[in-house]
């Protein structure tokens, strides 16, 4: 992973650093854990670790799709609107039809291939015409979350088709010695498989192909990218395309794990994600960004949501914390990058 | 060692922006193992000949050869097939990928690839490095480089590329001598491969140094082709800075018993000038002039609040002053018309009225914030017939004007202030011929009425026709002040040239 | 001075999205009326106007922010937290239980501090984008957040009761035949209109919006400007959050959510170029209100609230797609590659998010 091979003039500390500031989070959470572990000695218990996996794993596909974005210089928020789409859509459709009832594999499938199809409205206006991704992606969101309100239907099912069902109570590790917490809080839902299986991939693929390095090169300089050579129209497609794949999944997993389909959830929550992409290092401006970051990032925001419900805080505090602790990353990612600044470029003004 | 057979001739290149040419019927004939130069100053067209080239621009006329096949104009992927690579002066470099990557990137994409091994990365890179005796860490991200790490590295993605023509963009201009000397020694193992160098610069020493044959634009139009060894630093110079048609009428002798307007002590500004001492008195025009990168415009740019000084003072009117960002100086009566007309000096997109009072909101509010209507189309009136703007309307957007009539409307913002010093960075540069007469006329006239102004030039002969002294800026120092009979074209180009 | 009617009026018939956005009106209008019977009616177009001010009033507040090219994400949560502190303060002093007079009087002044809690909000997003150096998006994404959370840690997740009838009266009144919250839009858009084309402030904000770095040179002080810009979103924002919190009888930490995309779509629709300087106060109301009458329609003709979502964002999509591509076809030149890499004006290659590219080729 990119934190062990990004060199800086050979300083020591700036590579346990980290080209995206990996170390500091590493440290940030293992301060976190250790402060936490002081305050509430059951938090250092391998239910909490469990707890905390299967918590995130939801975002942490979610984030592998921002992540791409991000890079790319673009930002996307309409991945919860096209996650929950495909899961309901594919308990819909497994509940009516029985198509993919027994094996959990296909609903997976249907579903990235209808968060393909919808992250393809993205590519279409974003790297078809050019059009601001921000507003895009708000316009696109309204319109999925529309159509899956109005034509796919707007109840809560709570009946799941047999493949399914067993999927959501297939759990990896079971830990001896329930803790605090309710049922469920100590096992390791499988899926944790293929959520890894993802991020190694998109690592792969961010590292070692042209198209990872191509959305890289175009979150850097998109100008410079096209006049290298790369063809950044169909990039951009392919990145919303795989933005959209991975939502879909997440979404598929979303649905399983929580063993209800409740076509108003996950919308709502995409700050959750997109700050947890953010304080992994990847700068909203593009060009920066590495999976190990967001993992990280992801990793941290859910400790700290189990840290406060563990310290006995409503959990009517979570947004709250979430949203600050977005504003210290960001501000000092932003004082950081001033002091780097060179005097030259004192007319460029960040904020415009 | 040039061959004689030319790789690459351009020829009766032109190309118009909005109403000024910025390329007549140019010519420019590229022989392989040889360095070629392009000189001239701000303006000269010299960068605009350059995008044509590479392709990022297309001309209105001319044709480009290279070997066999003509073309009316090139993409960008065209002129990279036919061996033509351009390094800008932003270097292109992708700064968040490595310097293994930049370099095998294009080359990588240019072959179709689909995955990236790092070790043939670093293999295509590391022969490119070899190829010219450079070294440099491989996995380092661009970002992290030195800027001459950065032209290496752009240099070897050329290379990388099979690059038969080389266009450098002003090479020089971010190195340190010892950089320069590397750059050089690079730059002569390419000749040995029989690649062609174009390098555009306005370093009248290096071009000397390094090159093989000249072209020299002024304004758009070649004044000069030919073998460098047939020139010396002040013919070059001429060439460059050249007679135009402006007036010479000499500005009348000032009285000498005023108190000065501003004086300047001791400014320094680590990296760009130091010691800077100057004063300028009521009706006098002050001329500020050096080669590109001398640190004129730095200097004029303190005075403006823009780059505060790190040490000296300076007096307006006999009270010291703090100029620490553009409001103090607007406080303190000093205005500025900016170098780079589209970026700083005009709001493209927005109307001509509201370019012409962006510089007097202050003045022209009443109560509640509200603008006064009256005082402001009173403003506007009043600038466009001072400055005899031609345009439509004041409400049509400043980007239907031609290039004179913007810097006109730049010159109201300004002169709507009445400010009591005004400096101009090069004010008639992409400027047409007759608004260029005018705008002298208009500094004449305001200096008549006792503003102080400097104007910061390279314009040989507008200096000598408008200024009633000029001071020689050479890297970052006052090197000379020349005034009365030695104020002349000769003196001034034999110092620039010096 | 005697010839300003006239003059705005050309003005705005120079306006060609204005233009179209009167004849988008009309189409509407026409098209519902002729579709059902009860659409053209007063209580129609009175229940229209009860609905379109909180989203107006947003509009105009995410309108602000654009014109210097920023955006402002956080006007929900600010107009939230308005309405809160002025529904908790009804709360706490029983203000629904008070004399007549006295209930007055509370209600003024506790709508007085209700704006000026939401305001507040509007001079922390002021001092992270000026001070701290944060992008507006960035920057207005985490307040969103924050302040919601805020908002929900105070109330507990739960809406908060207790407002008195002369607050509610807000919501359901009528000064002959228009109704209050329309009035209140009406003067909170004179006013924007007046400050932004009129005063010596707006006219700064265009310009900075229009190209910061010239607005620099030109000494207009980039950094006040933002801070102004940014308390007066979230000024606006916070009559919105009153407006909610009169209509619905209560504040809510989460009420108006799905209002940001709405307000972008007004405001895009309205003729806000989201990069900066362009806009006008008049194109976003009148395009406000057209959205409220195909919301209006929509719910006549029985499509539900979902469907309307999805116009939403087909009109924003379709909006941005049209005038992406109208630049494309008319900008001087032989062909659409030309058009690329020359950028002597603004074009249609979009600098990702969050940057603004300025560079622009002077012939050298």
């Amino acid at each position: 992973m990119s934190w062990f091979s990004s060199t800086l003039r050979g300083v020591p500390l700036a590579r346990l650093r980290g080209g995206n500031n990996e170390g500091v989070l590493v440290l940030s959470i293992a301060i976190l854990s250790v402060a936490i572990g002081l305050a509430t000695p059951s938090f250092w218990s391998l239910g909490t670790l469990l707890n905390v996996s299967t918590n995130s794993l939801t975002n942490l596909v979610f984030a592998m799709g921002v992540l791409i974005v991000i890079i790319s210089g673009g930002i996307n928020v309409s991945f919860a609107a096209i996650g929950i789409f495909a899961g309901y859509s594919v308990i819909v459709l497994a509940n009516s039809t029985g198509f993919g009832a027994s094996a959990a594999w296909v609903g997976f499938a249907i579903a990235a291939g209808i968060g393909l199809g919808l992250g393809m409205l993205n590519a279409a206006a974003i790297a078809g015409l050019r059009l601001p991704t921000l507003i895009v992606t708000l316009g696109t969101q309204g319109i999925i979350r529309g159509a899956l309100l109005s034509v796919i239907g707007s109840k809560v099912i709570p009946n799941y088709p047999p493949g399914l069902d067993n999927l959501s109570t297939n759990y990896l590790i079971t830990a001896q010695g329930a803790a605090s917490q309710g049922a469920g809080a100590t096992r390791l839902s499988v899926l944790i498989i293929p959520a890894i299986l993802i991020c190694v991939l998109v690592s792969l693929l961010l590292r070692y192909t042209m198209v990872g390095r191509g959305i890289y090169a175009i979150g850097g300089d998109a100008e410079s990218a096209r006049r290298t050579g790369f063809p950044v129209v169909s990039i951009q497609v392919f990145i919303y395309a795989l933005a959209g794949i991975l939502a879909g999944i997440a979404g598929m997993m979303h649905v399983t794990q929580v063993r209800l389909a409740n076509p108003y959830e996950l919308v709502g929550g995409e700050l959750d994600v997109i700050a947890a992409v953010v304080l992994g290092g990847a700068s909203i401006f593009g060009g920066k960004g590495s999976v190990a970051g967001t993992v990280l990032g992801v990793v941290l925001i859910a400790l700290i949501k189990s840290s406060l419900i563990l310290l006995g805080v409503p959990g009517s505090w979570q947004r709250a914390a979430v949203g600050l602790l977005l504003l210290i990353g960001v501000t000092a990612q932003a004082l950081s990058a001033g002091v780097q600044r060179r005097r030259i470029d004192l007319l460029a003004e960040s904020a415009p | 060692m040039g061959s004689p057979e030319p790789l690459l001739i351009a020829s009766g290149i032109s190309k118009r922006f909005g109403g000024v040419a910025a390329l007549a019927d140019v010519t420019l004939e590229v022989r392989g193992g040889e360095v070629h130069c392009v000189v001239g100053e701000n303006g000269s067209g010299k960068s605009t000949l350059i995008k044509v080239i590479s392709g990022v621009i297309f001309p209105d006329a001319g044709t480009i050869t290279v070997g066999e096949q003509s073309f009316t104009h090139l993409t960008p992927r065209q002129a990279i097939s036919l061996g033509i690579e351009v390094i800008f002066q932003d270097l292109s470099v992708f700064p968040n990928l490595t310097v293994a990557e930049n370099i095998a990137m294009a080359t990588y994409i240019a072959e179709g690839r689909r995955t990236v091994a790092p070790k043939a990365l670093r293999s295509i890179a590391a022969k490119a490095l070899s190829e010219i005796g450079v070294r440099l860490d491989l996995e380092a991200r661009a970002e992290d480089l030195s800027v001459a790490d950065k032209q290496l590295t752009a240099i070897c993605r050329a290379l990388a590329q099979d690059a038969r023509i080389i266009f450098m963009d002003e090479p020089t201009t971010a190195l340190t001598w010892r950089e320069v000397e590397a750059l050089f020694r690079v730059v002569e193992s390419l000749r040995e491969k029989g690649v062609a160098l174009v390098f555009v610069s306005h370093k009248i020493e290096e071009v000397l140094r390094i090159s093989q044959r000249i072209t020299v634009l002024r304004n758009g139009v070649v004044t000069v082709i030919g073998d460098v060894a047939d020139f010396d630093r002040a013919a070059i110079v001429q060439a460059m800075t050249g007679r135009s048609i402006a007036d010479s009428q000499p500005s009348p002798s000032l009285r000498e018993d005023m108190p000065p307007l501003l004086e300047a002590q001791g400014l320094c500004l680590r990296g760009y000038f130091e010691d800077i001492s100057f004063s300028v008195r009521p009706g006098e025009i002050l001329g500020v002039t050096g080669l590109l990168g001398s640190g004129r415009t730095e200097i004029a740019e303190a005075l403006f609040g823009i780059t505060p000084p790190d040490q000296g003072s300076v007096r307006v009117e006999g009270k010291p002053v703090r100029l620490r960002s553009v409001r103090d100086a607007m406080a303190a009566g000093i205005g500025y018309v900016p170098g780079d007309r589209l970026t700083q000096g005009v709001f493209l997109d927005q109307s001509i009225a509201r370019n012409i009072i962006a510089g007097s909101i202050q003045r022209l509010v009443g109560r509640l914030n509200l603008l006064r209507r009256s005082a402001a189309d009173e403003t506007v009136r009043r600038a466009a017939t001072e400055l005899r703007i031609k345009m439509p309307s004041a409400e049509a957007p400043a980007s239907s004007l031609s290039g004179g009539n913007q810097q006109r409307v730049v010159l109201a913002k300004w002169l709507a202030r009445n400010p009591h010093l005004l400096i101009l960075n090069s004010p008639t540069v992409g400027v047409d011929v007759g608004s260029k007469h005018e705008i002298l006329d208009m500094l004449r006239a305001k200096s008549h009425e006792g503003m102080g102004i400097m104007v910061i030039s390279d314009d040989v002969p507008e200096l000598v026709a408008v200024c009633h002294r000029v001071l020689v800026v050479r890297q970052g120092r006052i090197t000379d002040e020349l005034v009365g009979d030695r104020l002349s074209e000769e003196v001034i180009l034999r110092e620039l040239a010096a | 001075m005697n010839d300003m009617p006239a003059r705005v009026l050309r003005r705005m018939l120079a306006e060609r999205s204005l233009v179209r956005l009167a004849v988008l009106t009309l189409a509407v209008l026409i098209v519902f009326s002729l579709v059902s019977s009860t659409y053209f009616t007063v209580i129609n177009f009175q229940s229209m106007g009860f609905q379109v001010a909180e989203v107006g009033l947003l509009s105009l507040a995410v309108m602000l922010a654009m014109l210097t090219g920023g955006i402002d994400l956080s006007i929900i949560s600010v107009a939230n937290i308005a309405g809160i502190v002025t529904a908790q303060l009804f709360k706490s002093t029983g203000a629904a239980t008070a004399e007549p007079g006295q209930a007055f009087a509370m209600t003024v002044g506790f709508i007085l501090i209700g704006l000026f809690a939401g305001t507040v909000c509007g001079v922390l997003n002021g001092l992270l984008i000026t001070r701290l150096r944060i992008t507006p998006i960035l920057a207005t994404l985490g307040t969103l957040q924050l302040l919601n959370g805020i908002a929900i840690i105070w109330t507990g997740g739960q809406a908060v009761y207790g407002t008195p009838n002369v607050f509610l009266n807000i919501g359901i009144a009528s000064i002959g035949l228009v109704p209050v919250p329309v009035l209140v839009l009406l003067t909170a858009a004179v006013g924007t209109a007046v400050f932004v084309n009129r005063t010596g402030m707006g006219l700064r904000l265009r310009l900075i919006g229009a190209n910061p770095t010239a607005a620099r040179y030109s000494g207009l002080n980039n950094d006040r400007v933002l801070m102004v810009t940014y308390v007066a979103s979230a000024f606006l924002s916070s009559l919105a959050g009153i407006i909610i919190a009169a209509r619905s009888a209560s504040a809510n930490a989460d009420y108006g959510v799905s209002y940001l995309l709405l307000a972008i779509v007004i405001v895009v629709l309205g003729g806000v170029n989201p990069m900066g300087g362009y806009g006008t106060v008049t194109g976003v109301v009148l395009s406000a209100f057209v959205l409220q009458m195909v919301s209006s329609g929509f719910n006549m003709v029985g499509y539900s609230s979902f469907a309307y979502q999805i116009a939403q964002g087909a009109i924003l999509i379709g909006v941005m797609s049209l005038s992406a591509l109208a630049r494309r076809y008319h900008v001087e030149g032989r062909s659409t590659l030309l058009n690329r890499w020359r950028r002597t004006e603004p074009s249609t290659a979009q600098p990702p998010e969050g940057k603004r590219d300025e560079e622009a080729h002077q012939p050298s």
